[in-house]
């Protein structure tokens, strides 16, 4: 018959290096025995004094791990930081591109637009997966090897340089350059894929396709600028003067010719205008207005918004 | 009113490197794991036995204590006993304790004044 020690004494030395077995078998066997004897001299029935003494001993494995000094972690202080460090960098950037490049395959290749987010995102998953398993795995054999990674000594240069105090903060910066690159798509998009449509189901463009040859080669240059005047404005980190002018410039370019064009009932598709009755019956006039109203007030704000930012930055170094 | 886990810490690293200098001072006299755990508790050095027992085999393999296996009793026995360089050890460890002694005593005494 086995006894709770037999089967404790078992657990433990599975986890032992073999040729050291017998010799610690030997000895923890008498060392249980002597614990259990001086419990059952104290009074104690000998099957629970056996209970108490090897619950006192604790899980046979974290008992064996201390005969082998053998550590009981996935990844020590040893390794964690430069694990932790390269996991970050990895997972950050490679995911990402995978998932682009996987959507992008889906929607080209694939010829199957609608299920490039779903495959961008399936892709992107389980390449970070991957990642975290495979990094987490080779160090966790370093740990358990105790080999030397030979790492250079950390020192005072590496320190990072302090943060900059920044008012231009990278989702703004990308949420501007979105919006200015939608609105960049839309000039070919109302061309070609107009939601109007003629009585011969042809699609209407939008704009006076006549633009195409004066403005709107204008306004889209003027767009492209200000996606490199958003660049330029992160790089710097804050509103300066020069770049509060080049933003007036731009924005000014931008809103007096197409204020210009719809007030001259020049901006919008004479045959769009023919087609639908409302825009005729003084339909045209309103939205004409509004719209107006709107790029005015659009670009006051942000005239003044970027002038009150540059100041409040200049006082501040100044100060 | 401090916590009694965090007490409870500082103690048990206060104590943990205790237990070799009082096994290594106890076995000058060969003794086997259970005996030297009741004399080192006897004497104020309450350690548990699940980290007497492995602590004496890593002692063992460092070359500090030697073993001998005593087969005339009711059950085999393994008595350690403190080596020569486990002297040498114990000399440096008792010094160390002394000194930290000294500059705790020193400590005090200038706080104090």
């Amino acid at each position: 018959m086995t006894t709770l020690t037999d089967r404790y004494l078992a657990a433990t030395l599975r986890a032992v290096p073999a040729p050291r077995r017998e010799e610690i078998a030997t000895e923890l066997r008498a060392a249980i025995a002597d614990m259990v004897d001086d419990r059952v001299g104290g009074g104690q029935d000998p099957t629970t004094a056996e209970r108490e003494v090897l619950t006192e001993l604790g899980h046979p494995e974290r008992l064996a791990a201390r005969y082998a000094d053998r550590r009981l972690q996935l990844i020590g202080p040893a390794y964690y930081l430069i694990w932790q460090r390269l996991l970050r960098r990895l997972l950050t950037v490679i995911p990402g591109v995978v998932g682009v490049v996987a959507g992008v395959a889906q929607a080209t290749v694939g010829d199957n637009p609608g299920g490039a987010i779903g495959s961008g995102i399936t892709a992107a998953f389980q390449t970070a997966v991957q990642i975290a398993f495979w990094v987490t795995l080779s160090f966790a054999i370093l740990e358990r090897t105790n080999a030397s990674l030979d790492l250079p000594e950390w020192n005072v240069d590496q320190l990072p340089e302090a943060p900059v105090e920044r008012d231009i903060r990278l989702p703004d910066t990308c949420a501007s350059v979105a919006m200015i690159l939608l609105t960049l798509a839309f000039l070919p998009w109302q061309h070609f894929r107009s939601w109007a449509r003629d009585s011969d189901d042809t699609r209407i463009p939008l704009l006076d396709p006549a633009l195409w040859t004066s403005w709107l080669p204008v306004l889209a240059a003027v767009l492209v600028a200000s996606v490199a005047l958003e660049l330029v404005k992160y790089r710097t980190g804050r509103w300066t003067w020069p770049l509060v002018g080049a933003n007036a410039l731009l924005d000014l370019a931008f809103a007096v010719p197409l204020i210009w064009l719809v007030l001259t009932d020049r901006l919008l598709n004479p045959d769009l205008v023919a087609r639908f009755d409302w825009l005729r019956d003084g339909g045209l006039d309103v939205a004409s207005r509004v719209t107006v109203v709107v790029i005015v007030a659009v670009t006051l704000w942000d005239l003044v918004d970027s002038a009150l930012k540059a100041r409040r930055s200049a006082t501040r170094t100044d100060a | 009113m401090v916590n009694d886990e965090v007490l409870r810490t500082h103690l048990q690293e206060l104590r943990r490197g205790t237990v070799v200098v009082a096994s290594l001072l106890a076995l000058r006299a060969p003794d086997y794991g259970y005996a030297l755990l009741q004399r080192l508790t006897g004497h104020g050095f309450p350690v548990d036995a699940n980290t007497l027992y492995p602590l004496l085999r890593r002692l063992e393999e460092q070359g500090l204590l030697t073993s001998e296996w005593n087969t005339e009793e009711s059950r085999p026995r393994k008595f350690y006993r403190t080596s020569t360089d486990g002297e040498t050890v114990l000399a440096r460890l008792l010094d160390d304790l002394a000194a930290v002694q000294t500059s705790v005593t020193g400590l005090i005494e200038g706080v104090d004044r």
